[in-house]
Parts: C-alpha cells; structure tokens; sequence
C-alpha cells in the first residue's frame, strides 16, 4: 500500500478505539479477517510483516522493505498481576466486540465504557515495542492485516525517535500476522523448552543458581498426569528430586507468581533413559504446568529496608537451622552471615525493631560460632563469641561455646575461665560442668608435662655439651600427644551441638 | 668503478645463465638448486637497480613456467625495493611491473603465502605503505586461488588488521587531515578490498536459501567486528569541518553496509541481548566471538543510536525503555574504559537513549536488572576521577537524566543505592539536592507521593541527616554533603509544621539531633579550634623562620604539584574557617527555626 492509497482510503483516523483505557489512543481497522480464531499471549514469539508511516504520508519504516519479516516477544512487562487480569478481561472485551464491530460499526462506537464494563486502566504498559503494537498485535489473529492509528502517548511521545519520528508524531501502521509461538528458552533457540505463559508473574527478578524457589507444579506425558507436586528446592539440587534439568532451567526464566506451562523435548526431559518411577518411557516428551509461587535471591543491602532486612533474616536463619541439622556447616554459615551483613551496621531502628535485630544478631553469631567449631574453625568462633558477647554479656551459650573454642586450641585457663562463668550464671548447666573438669584436668595435665618438660629441658641443658641432636627428637612425642588431645576434644563437642 | 660495473653485469648474467638452464628443462626437473640460484641472482639484479633487465626477464615468454614456478621468491626483495625507491623514480616503475607480471603468472597458492609473509614481515611506519602496495596483487591472488579462498581471505584480513591494530588512530582534526602513517587512507583500501568478496556472498545468499557460502561470510563478519574495536572504537567519529570526507566517517559507513548487506546487521545489534545468532556453522567461532565482541557490540551501537549510520534499517517499532535497556550492557562496557575516545562514545550512547524516554516513564523494576545498577556507579566514577573536564560534566548532567527519567519508587531505590555506593561528598550533597527536589514535588503536587513523605521518606533521611563517622567526621571533605543535608533539614522545617508532619521529620527530630546535628556541633568546635591553632603556629613560624623556605610538597596521583609557600597554606587554612563559619550559621538558622516552631505548638 502507498502512501497515496492510504489517503485515498479517507481519513486515517478512523478506526475502534482498542486501548484499555479507552482514549482513542490507538484505532483500529481490520483490513483482512485473520484465517485462524486464536491471538497470541504474552511472551509469545510474533511475527509480523509491517509498513509505518507518519501522518502526512512518509513512510519511516517498512519490514518488507527489508525484504525480512519482523519478530519479536509480545507485551512481556507488566507492573503488577492486576494489571495482568485487567488485561485479559480486556481482552476477552475486545474479542466480543470486535465481533460485533466487524458486523455494524456503529454499534461498538455508541459503547460507552461503562457498558463495556471495563476496569479501571490505571497502569502502563511496557515492552520491546511501542505501547500500541502490544495493545494491536495482542487483538490480531493469525493471518489478520490490520492497520493501527496511534497517537504519539501510545508511540514515541514528545521525545520523538531521531532520526526519523519527530515529536510528538501520530504514527499509522499496517500490520499483517503471520504466526506466533511459545517462547523458546533454550540458549541455543533449538525448541526445547517452550513456554506459555499463563498468568505474567511480578517483577523482573527471576530465580538464578543456587536461589530457593517454592513451586507448585504438574508433570503431564501425553495425558497422563506422572507428577504433581508442591516442592521448595535449590535451584541446582532439581535432580534430588526427580526435576529434569529443563524444568529447572525453565524455572530461572519465571517471575515471581507467573503460571506457565513448559513444552519440554526429550533432551531437556528424562532423555534416552526415560524415568523409571513416573513410567516414562525413553525419548519422551513432557509437560509441566508449573507457578512458582516465591523465590529467594540475595538482595543487595541497600536494596533492603529495614523490614524487609528482618523478615529475610528470619528466613535465613530458618533456612541456616535447617542446613546445620543436616550437617551442611559450611552452606549454614553462609546464611547466618547474611543476617550479619543485613543487621550489623543498620541504624536509626525504632525500639521494637532494634530488639529484635539485636536478637536476629546474637542468634546469627551464637550459630555462626557453632558451626564453626563444627568446622574446626576455631579463630573464626571465638571471634563470633565475643561478638554475641559484646551484645549479651552474660549469654549462656555464647560464653559456653568460646569455652570449647578456647579448650580447641589448649587455652585452658580461658576456657576455664568461660566454663566457671557459665556455671555462675547458670548453675544448672551439667555439661558445662563437664568442661570444667575436663579443664581442670587438662590444665594439671599441662602443668605436669611442662614440669616434666622444665626438668627435661635441665636435663637438656645439662646434656646439651654431649648431644644437642638428642633434644629435637624428644620434643617430637609431645608434639604427637598435643595433636591427639585436640581430637579428644573435638569429640566431645559432637554430643554437645544444640542450636 | 669497473670493479663495481663487473659485479653488476654478473648478477645479470648470472640471472640469464639460470634462465637459459631452465628454458630447457621441464617443470617436473626444476631442482631446489634452481630455485635457490634464480632467488640470488633475481635479488641481486634488484638489489644493484638492474630493475628494467630484470623486467625484461619476467616479460619473456621464454620464461613464463619458469616464472610460474619460482617467480614468487622475488616478492621480498621487489617489496623491499618499491619502498626505497621514490615516487618518481623509473625503477619504482619497473618494479611495479614486475609485481604485475608476477601475479599474473606465478603460481597462486606460493604468491599468497608470498604476499602474506611480507605483510607479516612490516612493522611501525611501514605497515600501511606495504599493505596498499599489497592489496590489489592479494586480491587478484585470492581470486585465483581454487580451494581454501575462504580460509585465504579470513587470514589475509585478520594478518592485515593485526598489523595495523598497533598503530595510533588520528584523534584530532588536525591527525585526521595530517594522517601521518596512511591509516586513515589504509582502513579504507582494505574495505575496498574486502567488498568484491562480500558481493560474492551477497550473490550467493540471493541465489538459495542454503548458505553455502557460510564460512567466507563469518570471515567476513569477523573482519567487521574487528574493525568495529579497531579503529573505529578509539577514532573521532563527530562530523568535523571542513573535511569533505571524514575518513573513518566512511569507513563506519562501509563496515555498516557490509554488515547490513550480509543481512547480520539487526541480528549483531541484539546479539548480546538475546542471543540470537544466526546458525553458525562454526561453534568455536560463537564463543570466542562472543567474548570478545563486546567492545566492538558496543561500538556498533553508538554508530547506529548517536551517529546514525545504519539506522535505516533499524525497525521503527522499539520502545525507548527496551533500547535503554539493550544499550545499557553496552554503555556499562564503554563507561569502564578510560580513553577519552572510548568515554564519550559512552556518554553519548547513555544520553541519546535517555532523551529517547520522557520523564518519569521508566519503571523501577528496572533496577532489577544489574546494570541500571552498575552504570549510575560507573558513572559516578566518571565523575569523580576522570581528568577529563567536558567529560566529568557531562556525566553529571547524565546522571541526572538517568534520575528524571525513573519512576518515584525508581528514583528513591535509586539514591538509596548511590548514598551508599558513591563514598563522595560531593556526589551524596547532588543526591541530597535531589531529594529535597523530590520532596518539594510530592508536597506540592498531587502526584504519587508516598515515596518521599512519611515512613519511605524517614528511612531515606536516615541515610542524609547524620554524620558519617559522628563527631570525627572529617567537615572539610564532608562539606558538599553537610550543608545539602542541612539545606535539606532546613527546608523541611520550614514547609512542613509539627502539626500535618507530612514527611515525618517531626517524630524523627530526637533523632536528628543525636545523630547529626549534636556531633555536627562538637566537630564543629573542634575542627575550628584546630584550624586556629595550626594558623597561629604558622603565623608564629613564619615570624621565626622569617627568611627559611619552609614550604610544604603536595603530590596528586603521583605528580609534584608546585610548592606551598607559608602565605599559600594560610590561605587554605582560612578558607577551611569561612566554610566552617558556613556550616555554623545553617546550623544555627536551622536549630533557630525548630526551637520556634516547637514553642508555637507548645
């Protein structure tokens, strides 16, 4: 079509009004009914062949030109999930009226709103492409050609689009459908996993390696339902639990609360071996329905307020529990030094807050302190202790478990010293008592080898004329028996864990 | 002198000897020996100006398998020759002929590894002279050449561009117009070289569908990328005055065209973004490309969003937000660099897709990508640490298009982030003035105004009204951000009373005081004091040790910076002073307008 014949056509203005918020922003004529009744969804492939022009009838910018069909992800970006329901509802609007526009115009164009019942429309839609291409190719049918009138608030706006819009310039496009598709998710675009979304989740923050997500998922091969299942796991961890490796790849893909179904093919299922427990066979392709109803990933701290900061770390701490009880140390330091790193330096908080980060705090480094003498850390315990320490002087377990970690490096009278304190404040407390003696033993233990080991040395001293390569051998035994005592040590501390 | 004139007319003769040996024989009796001789006696006919006999020899149609076979050896010596001898020179000419005569007849896989080795050979002032001089003999080889031309053409182009990537790239008008070593005039004969094999992809891509022809069009596409980084990533690629034909200006323009003709321009544009490439045949080469090429994505960008070139075919249908976010992988690539060149192409990538969007349009859940992150403290770093001064401004006003453009909630995450990423008082007093503009606005108007009044708006203050380090705060460095806090603190105890408490700084007031403006007086008192001092010792020094040069040494990054004389230092130490002076008497208006305000109400 030119120019020319598009002026010849009458006023290019003409058209339904398709915006949501029913503003005449973008109208509507259909110039080729589409040969098929469905329209894509959101984050569907489109592909489209298309012809722009300004209104005074120069053509900025045609596909066909090209000689190249144009593709690209419809209207993926929406603010929030009502905006998403509005959408459909609006949707489903449109169809029933368009069917009714296509039939006799005027009685569309006499609708007022209200009638159309549509909701409110206070949102903005944003997408790889201008607001009314979302709002047109998302009312298009396969095969459809259809031109757009769009006003420059649904366009470029005032800003224009050097080189070629100009400000605040009303845009007329023909628009002709071809086909739509899933969403290929695969890096190498091979068609293994497509999806459908069925409901656009919140956000743009998606699941990476190693993020906790919470699903709620259905596994379908042909019709048969093999699996169905509510599921919280790490992203890396699918396997554990009978996920193949592309629905988990799929699942980094998903927003916060989005439903969507993923076509999954062989490769990116049960593969060649097919999976014995659902009764799949081998080279089998599958379905999954999954909604992932929340995830976790690490936030930057200052993208936290302060309450988001304690109610995360209460999360972690949870989480850090869960992890010790399996006897995953080193992944439960990692998350109580997130609470750490949240709550240290966070001020300003108001008193009801500040008591419990406080608690937060003394929890994380008591845990911290454990799991590192778990860890045989014991520098990185003892300085945990003094941190709980510092917030309560007088905590139980905080001056119980600096005890062991000074007893883990034979600095018994420290140790001591904590294991009498623990018994002070809480004369109950039998396994300090244990220590205690454990202590004492070892302190008179200490005290007589280094008698021995003083009387040695002047013996030494008095030998050292004859053999001084005699003494470097007689210190090695001692050093064998220290190493054997920090063993001893360590095996008390397993029957003692609590958290 | 007839010594001399022997020697010559032996290395002549020498050459005839050989020759005549040869004519005889059948090319499957060429010995090394021949070869060898052939190599010497040519070299030396050359090398003693005997350039015309030599001539002669090549013309004669005697000689043509002889030439066929062993022609090549003479490339170097002929190569060497044509660079020595000057423009006017007969033997020049001579010579020019001879290279001629062998490219026509020699063998063509030997004078492809001939031409390639002198390319290879040529260093520093060289380089571009040997290549012009080589292209159009290596073009005419490649054309001859019956299998592996792909591989040929690749590795010619990557040989070429690899010698020329060492050379400096004219900045200036003045560099450009000068081209001291013919690089700007070289870049474009080695497109022109380049473009007969494109047409043959072009050629073949309209013929079918099948890309049978894929391997010259990723050598092709490689020598694209690669001149995208260089030159064209460090060249000055503003129009400038007065030159008809920007050099570099047309060679983007070719590169471009190349890029769109091969139909990889619109996929090389969104390449990093959606990893869309085109089915390589060749896996190795996606990888390493793709890890490479983000210097060359990124300049490929600012050619097409800030000049322009290529933005004919770019689809008209892109929202601004969705090229911001394309461009920003590209802008964060760019800002880490330190060339001026490199700098302000990122810089004006970053300002062309941000006059793209109108104010207030972009949503904040594009902080949710990292580098709506990472680019504002890029930026910062511009700001604060480049020497460049056009640059630092520049960056400035950027920053503060970045912030117009974002939603409310955008805006507040976003000085949230750079309060506590910046670790600049100068930059923390902008964003300081930022919020009190925010706050203005949603007091105001009757816009969404939750992000700047009540709890949001508290715990934003919490990050302005305090001292950093408390008491020992360093004031002089921390002045910028005091006194925006101040103004800040100032203006909303004036717009907003105790009674509406709209932003909520009435219930945080103890706190303030706690934290800011208690230890802002005791810093104060101390800071003066200290400064007192010190302008007193020196005053009494400079009694002392009246004709000593007692004077102080400053280094910047490395540089001495001039001496301080004792009249210098006490001049800054005064200034110190004024801008305490300064602080005291906000405060003081400050503390003045809350105790009024208070004993209203009260």
């Amino acid at each position: 079509m030119t120019a020319e014949e598009m002026k010849a056509d009458g006023a290019p203005l003409e058209g339904v009004d398709i915006t949501p918020k029913r503003d005449e922003g973008v109208l509507k004529v259909i110039k080729r009914e589409g040969s098929r009744t469905e329209s894509p969804m959101i984050g569907d492939k489109v592909t489209v062949h298309y012809t722009g022009w300004l209104l005074d009838g120069t053509k900025f910018d045609s596909s066909l030109d090209r000689r190249d069909k144009f593709s690209f992800d419809l209207g993926k970006e929406w603010p929030n999930q009502n905006c998403f329901e509005n959408f459909l509802n609006w949707k489903k609007y449109i169809h029933n009226h368009f069917m009714r526009f296509v039939k006799n115009s005027e009685d569309f164009r006499q609708m007022t709103p209200r009638e159309a019942n549509s909701p409110s429309w206070e949102f903005t839609l944003k997408c790889e492409v201008i607001k009314a291409w979302d709002i047109a190719v998302a009312t298009m049918k396969a095969g459809e050609i259809c031109r757009i009138t769009c006003k420059p608030e649904y366009a470029y706006g005032s800003a224009g689009s050097p080189p070629k819009i100009p400000p605040n310039a009303t845009l007329i496009f023909e628009i002709e459908l071809f086909e739509f598709k899933g969403e290929d998710l695969t890096d190498d675009e091979d068609g293994g996993i497509i999806r459908r979304i069925r409901k656009k989740g919140e956000g743009y923050s998606k699941p990476n390696e190693g993020a906790l997500v919470e699903i709620q998922f259905e596994g379908r091969y042909g019709d048969r339902m093999f699996d169905r299942r509510e599921l919280q796991f790490e992203i890396g961890e699918g396997d554990n639990y009978d996920l193949p490796h592309g629905l988990e790849k799929a699942i980094q893909k998903m927003e916060k609360l989005e439903e969507s179904v993923f076509y999954l093919k062989p490769n990116y299922g049960f593969g060649s071996a097919g999976k014995e427990k659902f009764h799949i066979p081998p080279d089998a392709e599958l379905q999954y329905e999954v909604k992932l109803k929340s995830f976790e990933k690490a936030k930057e701290s200052w993208e936290m307020n302060t309450e988001e900061k304690l109610e995360q770390s209460c999360i972690v701490k949870e989480r850090g529990t869960q992890y010790f009880k399996e006897g995953k140390y080193k992944q439960a330091t990692l998350q109580y030094k997130k609470i750490v790193s949240w709550l240290e330096h966070e001020s300003g908080l108001s008193d009801e807050d500040d008591t419990k980060a406080k608690s937060l705090r003394l929890a994380a480094h008591l845990n911290l302190a454990m799991c590192h003498l778990k860890l045989k850390e014991y520098s990185q315990a003892l300085e945990n202790c003094n941190k709980a320490l510092e917030l309560d002087s007088s905590n139980e377990k905080g001056l119980f478990r600096r005890g062991e970690a000074h007893l883990a490096v034979n600095d018994f009278e420290l140790a001591r010293n904590d294991f009498q304190k623990v018994i002070q404040f809480y004369p109950s407390n039998k396994a300090a008592k244990v220590q205690l003696v454990t202590c004492q033993q070892k302190i008179r233990e200490q005290h007589e080898k280094e008698k021995k080991m003083y009387a040695n040395m002047f013996q030494r001293l008095a030998d050292k004329d004859f053999k001084s390569a005699d003494t470097l051998q007689t210190s090695h035994p001692e050093d064998a028996e220290m190493k054997n005592e920090q063993n001893g040590v360590e095996d008390k501390l397993e029957v003692d864990t609590e958290t | 002198m007839p010594e001399e004139q022997s020697q010559t007319i032996m290395a002549v003769d020498e050459l005839q000897a050989i020759i005549q040996r040869c004519q005889i024989l059948k090319e499957a009796d060429f010995r090394g020996e021949d070869f060898n001789l052939f190599q010497v006696a040519g070299q030396k006919c050359l090398e003693d100006g005997y350039a015309a006999q030599l001539l002669e020899v090549v013309q004669n149609e005697k000689n043509k398998v002889i030439i066929k076979n062993m022609g090549w050896n003479l490339i170097c010596p002929l190569v060497r020759c044509i660079l020595v001898y000057k423009q006017e020179d007969d033997k020049r000419e001579h010579c020019l002929k001879i290279l001629d005569q062998l490219v026509q007849l020699c063998n063509a896989k030997e004078l492809f590894l001939g031409l390639l080795e002198q390319i290879e050979q040529t260093s520093g002032e060289q380089v571009c002279q040997t290549v012009m001089l080589l292209l159009q003999p290596l073009q005419t080889v490649l054309f001859k050449l019956q299998n592996k031309k792909a591989y040929s053409v690749g590795l010619s182009l990557a040989m070429i561009m690899n010698q020329l990537t060492p050379l400096p790239v004219p900045y200036t008008k003045q560099q450009i117009q000068e081209d001291k070593l013919g690089l700007c005039q070289c870049c474009n004969a080695v497109v022109d070289f380049a473009k007969p094999f494109v047409n043959e992809v072009v050629k073949n891509m309209e013929k079918s569908s099948e890309c049978n022809d894929m391997e010259l069009k990723e050598e092709l596409l490689k020598f694209c990328v690669k001149s995208l980084k260089y030159p064209l990533l460090t060249a000055q690629l503003e129009q400038l005055e007065s030159i008809e034909e920007h050099p570099f200006r047309r060679f983007a323009t070719e590169i471009i065209d190349i890029l769109w003709d091969m139909r990889e321009l619109i996929p090389l544009v969104f390449l990093h973004h959606k990893g869309r490439s085109p089915s390589w045949e060749n896996e190795e080469f996606v990888d390493i490309e793709q890890k490479n090429s983000a210097d060359s994505l990124a300049c490929l960008s600012y050619l097409m969003f800030v000049q322009y070139f290529g933005i004919d075919c770019f689809p008209m249908v892109f929202s601004p937000s969705y090229l911001l976010q394309c461009n920003m992988t590209h802008i964060e690539v760019l800002l880490k660099r330190t060339e001026e060149s490199v700098l302000s192409k990122g810089l004006d990538l970053f300002e062309s897709s941000l006059l793209r969007m109108e104010d207030n349009s972009l949503l904040h859940q594009y902080l949710e990508f990292s580098d709506f992150i990472t680019v504002p403290q890029n930026l910062v770093k511009v700001m604060t640490l480049c020497p460049i001064e056009h640059l630092r401004k520049k960056s400035l006003n950027i920053l503060q298009l970045f912030i117009d453009k974002f939603d409310a909630e955008g805006k507040y995450t976003l000085f949230r982030c750079l309060l506590k990423t910046s670790n600049h008082a100068g930059v923390e007093g902008y964003i300081v003035q930022n919020i009190k503009d925010q706050i203005h606005l949603s007091l105001t108007k009757v816009c969404d105004n939750s992000w700047f009044t009540g709890h949001h708006l508290i715990s934003l203050l919490d990050l302005v009204l305090l001292l950093p380090e408390g008491a020992e705060t360093d004031l002089l460095q921390n002045s910028d951000r005091i006194m925006a806090s101040l103004n800040l603190l100032r203006y909303l105890i004036i717009k907003d009373n105790e009674y509406n408490n709209q932003t909520g700084v009435w219930t945080m007031l103890a706190k303030i005081e706690q934290n800011f403006l208690k230890p802002l007086h005791v810093g104060l008192n101390m800071s003066k004091a200290h400064y007192e001092a010190e302008i007193k010792n020196k005053k009494e020094n400079r009694r002392e040790a009246h004709n000593s040069n007692t004077v102080c040494s400053v280094t910047v990054s490395g540089e001495k910076m001039p001496a301080m004389t004792t009249e210098m230092q006490l001049q800054v130490l005064r200034s110190a002073l004024f801008t305490f002076d300064l602080i005291e008497s906000v405060l003081a208006r400050v503390e003045e307008l809350i105790e009024v305000k208070i004993k209203a109400v009260t």
